[in-house]
C-alpha cells in the first residue's frame, strides 16, 4: 500500500506516493529522477548514496521512504546554484579528488554535513568524517587535501 | 537489491506499540535505526510480513537522569549517546562504545536498544553496557520487567525477550566516586568495522589503601554472547589497583574467561591474547580515569 508523503528536497517541496518498502535511496534515484545519489553496495558500508537528512548525514539505502515525511533532505543536486559549482565541488575538481567519481557525490555530502558541523576540521578529524565513504580509485589523500582547502 | 514488501506500523505510543506486538507475535519485527533490519530484509537473511518502527516514539528516545539513575530509551542513537553531557560525563565507556560502531553515517540512525537486540556477540554497546551493571527495560502489554543486561542474551541473534515484549531502554546506576571504565574495540580498520575482539572494564578503587573495591569487565566476540570476566573479575577484587593486578586480570579473562573460534576475522588464539591485552589495558584506563 502507498502513504503519500510530504517533504523538502534541496529547498523544495515534493509531495509524492511511496510503498513502504522503498528506500530513500530508491525513491530520489527512480521516482524524483535524481540519480546524482548513487547506490553502490546498497547495505550501509559504501556511502555512495550519502544524503543530508534532517541535518544528519545518513546511508540513504538504510532509509524507508515513507519515514521521511515531514522531512529536510540535501543531496548532491542541491549544491550548484546558478552562479556556479558549490565552493566544496570546486574544491574537488580544483585538487583532483575524482577518478571515476561513483563515490563523489556521496564523499561531497559527506563533506558538506563535516564542515557544517565542524567548519575547522582537524586532519582526524577530516578523516572521521569520510571514513564511512568508500572510494575504490584510493583517491584519500587528495579527497583529503580539498577538504582541507576549505578550512578557513 | 529490492526490500521485500511489508506493512509498517508507526505507533506513536509505547501503548500502541505493545498491542501491535501483542496482535502480531512472531510474524512482526521491531525496527529501530534500520540499520540492522534492513540490511537482513534485502539479503533474505530474516523475513518478515510485518515492521513495527519505533521511531515515532517520542519517549523512547529520550536521556533522562534522576538522583542515582540514568535512563536510556531504546531508540537513543549512537550520535545522540555520544553526545550527551551525562553520557560523557558519567558514562565515558558507553561514549567510546558509541563512537565505535559502524560509520558516522550510521551512527546517526543506528540505536542503542537496537545493537543490543540483534545480540551480535561482536556488538559495540553491549560489553559498555555490562560493565556500567545495565539493566534492561522490558514491556509486554500486561507486563513489565528488568533483567541484568549479562542475563538478557541466549545466543547469536538470540535474546530473552518473548514475542509479545519490547526491549524500552536501560537504567544504568549512576556510578560511585572514585570509579572509572574504558572500553577498546578492535578491529582491522577503524570504521565500519565488525570487531575482533572487544573488551570493557569498570574499575572503582579506595582512595586510602590503594585496592581494588569493585571491578566489572566484560568481553565481546569471544563466545557466542558478549560475556562477564567474572573469573579475572574476582580475582582482581580486593587486589592492590596496579599494573601487576591489571595484568593478572587480564591473564585470567585470557586463559579462563573467553572461549573464542577462529573464522574469517581472526583466530582463536589472537582473540585470546589480545584479551589478555586489553583487558590490562581497559583496567589501566579505567583506573586513570578512577584516580
Amino acid at each position: 500500500m502507498k502513504k503519500i508523503i510530504s517533504l523538502t528536497i534541496n529547498d523544495q517541496a515534493y509531495e509524492i506516493a511511496v510503498e513502504s518498502n522503498k528506500t530513500l535511496a530508491d525513491m530520489l534515484r527512480y521516482d524524483l529522477d535524481l540519480t546524482g545519489t548513487k547506490k553502490g553496495c546498497d547495505t550501509g558500508d559504501c556511502g555512495a548514496c550519502t544524503v543530508i537528512l534532517n541535518g544528519d548525514a545518513v546511508n540513504s539505502c538504510l532509509v524507508l521512504a515513507v519515514q521521511t515525511d515531514g522531512a529536510v533532505i540535501e543531496t548532491i543536486e542541491g549544491l550548484a546554484t546558478d552562479q556556479g559549482l558549490h565552493p566544496i565541488q570546486e574544491a574537488f575538481v580544483e585538487k583532483g579528488a575524482i577518478q571515476c567519481g561513483f563515490c563523489s557525490p556521496g564523499m561531497i555530502m559527506s563533506t558538506k554535513n563535516l564542515l557544517d558541523k565542524n567548519p575547522n576540521p582537524t586532519e582526524q578529524e577530516i578523516r572521521k568524517g569520510i571514513s564511512g565513504n568508500l572510494c575504490r580509485c584510493t583517491g584519500y589523500q587528495k579527497i583529503f587535501e580539498a577538504i582541507d582547502s576549505q578550512k578557513p | 537489491m529490492l526490500l521485500p514488501k511489508f506493512e509498517l506500523h508507526e505507533p506513536v505510543s509505547i501503548e500502541d506499540a505493545l498491542e501491535l506486538k501483542q496482535s502480531h507475535g512472531t510474524d512482526a519485527r521491531l525496527m529501530a535505526g534500520g540499520t540492522d533490519v534492513l540490511v537482513l530484509l534485502k539479503k533474505k537473511v530474516i523475513f518478515t510480513d510485518t515492521i513495527i518502527s519505533l521511531l515515532q516514539i517520542k519517549e523512547l528516545s529520550q536521556i533522562t537522569q534522576t538522583n542515582d539513575t540514568v535512563i536510556i530509551g531504546t531508540c537513543a542513537t549512537m550520535a545522540q549517546l555520544s553526545a550527551s553531557p551525562v553520557i560523557q560525563e558519567k558514562f565515558s565507556a558507553i561514549k567510546t562504545a558509541c563512537q565505535s560502531l559502524g560509520s558516522h553515517l550510521i551512527r546517526n540512525r543506528a540505536t542503542i536498544g537496537g545493537n543490543c537486540c540483534n545480540a551480535s556477540p561482536a556488538g559495540d554497546t553491549i560489553p559498555a553496557l555490562m560493565i556500567y551493571d545495565a539493566k534492561v527495560m522490558i514491556e509486554s502489554a500486561d507486563n513489565k520487567r528488568e533483567l541484568p543486561i549479562k542475563d538478557f542474551f541466549k545466543g547469536p541473534g538470540k535474546t530473552d525477550l518473548t514475542p509479545n515484549e519490547i526491549l524500552t531502554g536501560f537504567k544504568l546506576p549512576i556510578p560511585p566516586a572514585n570509579s572509572g571504565a574504558h572500553y577498546i574495540q578492535l578491529g582491522k580498520r577503524q570504521s565500519s568495522e565488525i570487531n575482533v575482539v572487544n573488551v570493557g572494564s569498570f574499575l572503582e578503587y579506595d582512595p586510602d589503601t590503594k585496592k581494588v573495591l569493585n571491578t566489572r569487565i566484560a568481553l565481546g566476540s569471544v563466545a557466542a554472547t558478549p560475556i562477564r570476566a567474572e573469573k579475572a573479575e574476582n580475582l582482581l577484587k580486593g587486589k592492590p589497583a596496579e599494573e601487576s593486578s591489571f595484568y593478572d586480570a587480564g591473564e585470567a579473562a585470557r586463559k579462563e574467561d573467553c572461549k573464542p573460534i577462529d573464522d574469517f576475522r581472526g583466530s582463536a588464539a589472537y582473540r585470546q591474547a589480545m584479551i589478555g591485552v586489553l583487558t590490562k589495558r581497559t583496567l589501566q584506563a579505567a583506573f586513570e580515569q578512577a584516580k
